[in-house]
């Protein structure tokens, strides 16, 4: 019963928050909209018994990405929406294409629901104690090469935004790689004769 | 009991109205969290079946799609300053430089 009164509580708040995050005119209201709606989710995780993931995302999410957000908003400098007819003429057409994916996600989850409960046996598995573990384990044995390749792609991520914010001053003295690798040794070194003992 | 389908119904929620966020905010940063919104409905579609099946992969997926996500949302963000650099405007209505 308590579970129930969790779920439904949680998750009216995360569609409102939701919701916060689409109809706010403010982006720094929509930011912090979209933080509670992480927390909120982050706790529905922990009752799906998967805290690990739970804490990921509180810490990568909130943490980092929504920090992120909030000073690129900061940065860019972006008044709020003053120009309202483009909002106006666009939201009906926007409202019916969403209600119209919403109707049919969710005509097709209870439609199918008989199939998803064949499977449905929850077993309280000795081996779900420990999450963190378990999902470690996983990890570095069966999914070693997507952990690595994902590693990569983190690389790649830091690469691309420093290359793409990258701004470099005008007068700045730099070498020219080119002319540097295309040197010719001989030209550069010359060799001497030194006489000795002479004296 | 809080079956399999209130967690898909409330992703599905939550999908939607990302979806309905992306089309209605075209000159704003909302974009790219409206985008967050949707990635976090499609985990939770994994986290839930994960727990239901009793089945590791899901929260391994949900682990590669938030490091994805982080790349991404790192590469959108520098896009967008980018952008205003150039334009002065996110606006993605004036983004026409293709079409002339």
């Amino acid at each position: 019963m308590l579970t129930e009164i969790i779920f439904y509580t949680f998750s009216s708040i995360l569609i409102c928050a939701a919701l916060g995050v689409v109809f706010f005119r403010n982006p720094v209201y929509s930011a912090v909209s979209l933080i509670l709606s992480f927390i909120t989710s982050a706790f529905l995780w922990f009752l799906l018994e998967s805290e690990f993931l739970a804490l990921i995302l509180i810490l990568v999410y909130v943490g980092a990405v929504m920090v992120l957000f909030l000073f690129v908003i900061m940065m860019l400098n972006i008044n709020e929406q003053k120009a309202n007819s483009r909002f106006n003429t666009i939201a009906p057409l926007a409202l019916l294409i969403g209600l119209v994916i919403l109707i049919e996600m969710i005509t097709l989850i209870w439609l199918k629901s008989n199939q998803f409960t064949e499977t449905l046996v929850i077993i309280a598995s000795p081996s779900s104690e420990n999450n963190t573990l378990e999902l470690g384990k996983l990890l570095f044995s069966e999914y070693i090469y997507p952990f690595e390749i994902a590693g990569f792609i983190l690389l790649l991520g830091i690469i691309i935004s420093i290359s793409l914010t990258l701004r470099s001053k005008k007068g700045k003295k730099t070498q020219i790689i080119s002319k540097q690798i295309d040197i010719d040794p001989s030209k550069r070194v010359q060799l001497v004769d030194l006489e000795r003992g002479d004296n | 009991m809080i079956t399999l389908q209130s967690y898909l119904t409330l992703s599905a929620i939550l999908f939607a109205i990302g979806i309905i966020g992306i089309i209605i905010n075209r000159k704003n940063i909302i974009i790219l969290m409206c985008t967050e919104l949707i990635l976090l409905a499609v985990n939770f579609n994994f986290v839930a079946f994960s727990y239901f099946n009793q089945d590791y992969t899901g929260q391994i997926f949900v682990f590669f799609i938030l490091t994805v996500a982080a790349a991404e949302a790192a590469i959108g963000l520098a896009i967008l300053v980018a952008l205003y650099r150039n334009n002065e405007s996110i606006d993605v209505d004036k983004l026409t430089a293709l079409k002339e």
